[in-house]
């Protein structure tokens, strides 16, 4: 298969082009998606290509064209709906919780609400409190939502596909840091299951647990580690709802141990959610109790020195690592 | 703070004897039994609230029967319906049958919405919901303009929302939005006086809210009087022909007053015994029958026999739903998600 070496941004672009192509249905709104060509470029050339029927720019006014978005959902049509950062999101929270996520069910199945809400989630480069939150924890606690956060290219437009031709409301969790990060991936169309986690490295010594960003953090302890002879199973969610604990589980039952890594807060976490299925599971199997690996309990810091202190990082998840296999 | 000043209103003209002529008889009677449907299904389904037959909220549509009564009469049924969770009116009309939501509100299997929803969240095809969130429905009613726009369809989403909801964000913003993308939809503002227990004009900062506030997101604004059927028929006709011509937004508000508090909860101690007197005076149901009187086209005991069919329909319905099985609990857990259609994307 012929092969091409793009960011995850092209992914994406790629992702939503073939599904605009495919489905007339289909169409993107947001702020500066349009004549901007996107905040992070994620829709490039769009409009040239689609015009403004298809690819809309939005005023500022989350709540509002989000729940236009939900509507049109309900009426026929399969938004795809940006936020320029999911922070935003909180802004247009109502409308998520309590209109998308609900109304399938509340309608006794009369209506359903196709819609791909996505865009870069958790910190970026030093932008401080209101620009860096993680969103999945908040959102994985309303029966009703799918969330997928990808880690690389390969994974982002397959999965964004799948998000796409999903019939159920879905977050499509991005990273700001990670949008320029490069993979050779097929050319041409492919889909990767939404609810699958992936296998990023095969161990035995003890099992990591990461999703998006975080996963390129635990890349770098697997390789460390793996020169001093440890083999760690280093597994990427890649959607976090529906969660793949049968996946997780199997490889904990194999390693015996295994640490949470976690781009944001501890309290009340995916790791903590992924932790207590694990204990459910395959308690029998752990010999050491779990650790993990989060974001620290303050808003994010604007100093770069602050923010790295709360932001879970290499050292810090080697250091949990070393810990249960001292 | 508050205004104490009487508000003006300019009431949209209308004329009664012409309204009757274009109407004709038959029409006529359909919209006034329609009327009697709504105002029997809330004081029966009260009562077996009473008796402890239905739990949760409950948001009676007494008082305010005239506008949706006229507004579905005008545009029919095949349009994009949506309203707060003052929604037992809007169902009916839109065609769910008074059995389907009484076994709702009884929560039970055979329930309008699988005895999911109860009293705030009714549905039909066109009917979005009974919204249970103040001003929830309206960027999702600009959504189904939208999507009539896009998939090139003739028609409008018609969006019900009370005047509490005019302080929301979601009025703002979809105005804005509605407006700056030629949407057709119609906003209707029931103003019947009261957002729970805060007066209007303790609440919104003007009044007239249509005629006000319509011009500064570009749009046409009126004023109907919700109690008189006739006025609301004439005004919804202009409109709905106006924004299938212009593919423009426009904003309405009826002027109406709800006979109950609230909801089933509210005795409503902040209104006086002598307004509610006054505005149960303007009886939208006794002022239509009124004038099907002296044009003789009821009697008094055609009325009565009419109004016992409708009471008689509502009395079924309750045995139907007090009948009907409650949901198994094994049922519990479908359709938190629709069915997914791609195997590939979701195994």
């Amino acid at each position: 298969m012929t092969k091409q070496l793009i960011e995850i941004r092209e992914a994406l672009r790629q992702a939503i082009d073939e599904e605009m192509t495919r489905d007339s249905r289909v169409f993107i709104l947001g702020e500066e998606v349009a004549e901007y060509n996107g905040a992070y470029k994620v829709t490039k050339g769009m409009l040239e290509k689609w015009g403004s029927k298809r690819v809309i720019d939005t005023p500022i006014s989350e709540l509002g064209f989000a729940g236009l978005a939900v509507g049109a959902a309900m009426t026929g049509l399969r938004p795809i709906c940006e936020f320029m950062s999911f922070n935003f999101s909180f802004v247009a929270a109502d409308q998520i919780i309590s209109h998308a996520t609900k109304m399938h069910y509340m309608s006794g199945n009369r209506f359903s609400v196709p819609i791909v809400f996505r865009g870069p989630n958790g910190a970026a480069a030093q932008v401080s409190s209101q620009h860096s939150h993680n969103v999945e924890a908040i959102y994985s606690n309303i029966p009703g939502l799918i969330i997928i956060s990808p880690s690389n290219a390969y994974d982002a437009k397959g999965l964004l596909k799948s998000a796409i031709r999903c019939n159920n409301p879905v977050l499509f969790l991005e990273n700001e840091l990670s949008y320029g990060d490069k993979m050779e991936i097929p050319v041409g169309e492919y889909l990767v299951p939404i609810g699958k986690a992936r296998i990023v490295s095969e161990g035995k010594h003890l099992t990591l647990v990461a999703h998006s960003r975080m996963v390129k953090v635990c890349q770098q302890v697997v390789e460390i580690l793996s020169a001093r002879g440890i083999k760690i199973e280093l597994i990427d969610l890649r959607t976090i709802k529906p969660l793949d604990i049968a996946t997780v589980a199997e490889s904990v039952r194999k390693t015996h141990r295994c640490v949470l890594v976690e781009e944001g807060h501890v309290f009340g976490g995916i790791a903590a959610e992924v932790g207590f299925e694990i204990i459910e599971h395959c308690f029998d199997f752990l010999d050491t109790p779990l650790k993990r690996v989060c974001q620290l309990e303050t808003p994010m810091p604007y100093s770069k020195v602050l923010e790295a202190e709360t932001m879970p990082n290499k050292e810090r998840v080697l250091r949990a690592c070393e810990e249960l296999l001292h | 703070m508050s205004r104490t000043k009487p508000v003006e209103y300019h009431f949209f003209p209308s004329n009664v004897d012409q309204i009757f002529q274009s109407l004709g008889k038959e029409r006529l009677l359909k919209l006034f039994k329609n009327m009697l449907s709504i105002r029997n299904f809330e004081i029966r389904a009260e009562s077996a609230y009473q008796h402890g037959k239905i739990g949760g909220f409950f948001h009676a549509y007494i008082g305010q029967e005239a506008i949706q009564t006229a507004a579905v009469e005008v545009m029919g049924k095949d349009q994009w319906w949506s309203t707060s969770y003052r929604c037992h009116a809007l169902a009916l009309l839109l065609g769910a049958t008074p059995n389907e939501l009484m076994a709702e509100l009884y929560g039970k299997a055979t329930g309008n919405a699988r005895g999911r929803g109860g009293s705030m969240h009714f549905y039909t095809d066109k009917l979005l919901g009974g919204f249970g969130i103040v001003g929830g429905q309206i960027p999702i009613a600009a959504g189904a303009a939208f999507s009539l726009k896009y998939l090139d369809k003739k028609g409008v989403s018609v969006c019900f929302l009370g005047d509490g909801a005019v302080a929301q964000g979601t009025f703002h913003e979809t105005l804005n939005l509605a407006s700056l993308w030629d949407l057709p939809c119609i906003f209707v503002i029931e103003n019947n006086r009261w957002g729970m227990g805060t007066a209007v004009n303790r609440a919104i900062s003007v009044e007239p809210i249509a005629e006000i506030k319509a011009p500064s997101f570009g749009m046409k604004g009126y004023t109907f009087d919700g109690m008189d059927i006739f006025n609301c028929y004439a005004g919804f006709k202009h409109v709905f022909e106006e924004v299938l011509a212009t593919s423009r937004p426009v904003i309405v508000e009826v002027v109406t007053e709800r006979f109950r508090g609230h909801s089933i909860s509210d005795p409503a101690l902040y209104r006086s015994k002598e307004a509610l007197q006054h505005c149960i005076e303007r009886d939208p149901i006794q002022l239509m029958l009124n004038v099907l009187k002296d044009k003789n086209v009821l009697t008094d005991e055609q009325f009565e026999a009419l109004d016992k069919e409708q009471k008689e329909i509502v009395v079924q319905a309750m045995k139907y739903a007090e009948e009907s099985p409650w949901p198994d609990a094994i049922t519990l857990g479908e359709d938190v998600f629709a069915k997914e259609t791609s195997k590939e994307a979701f195994p």
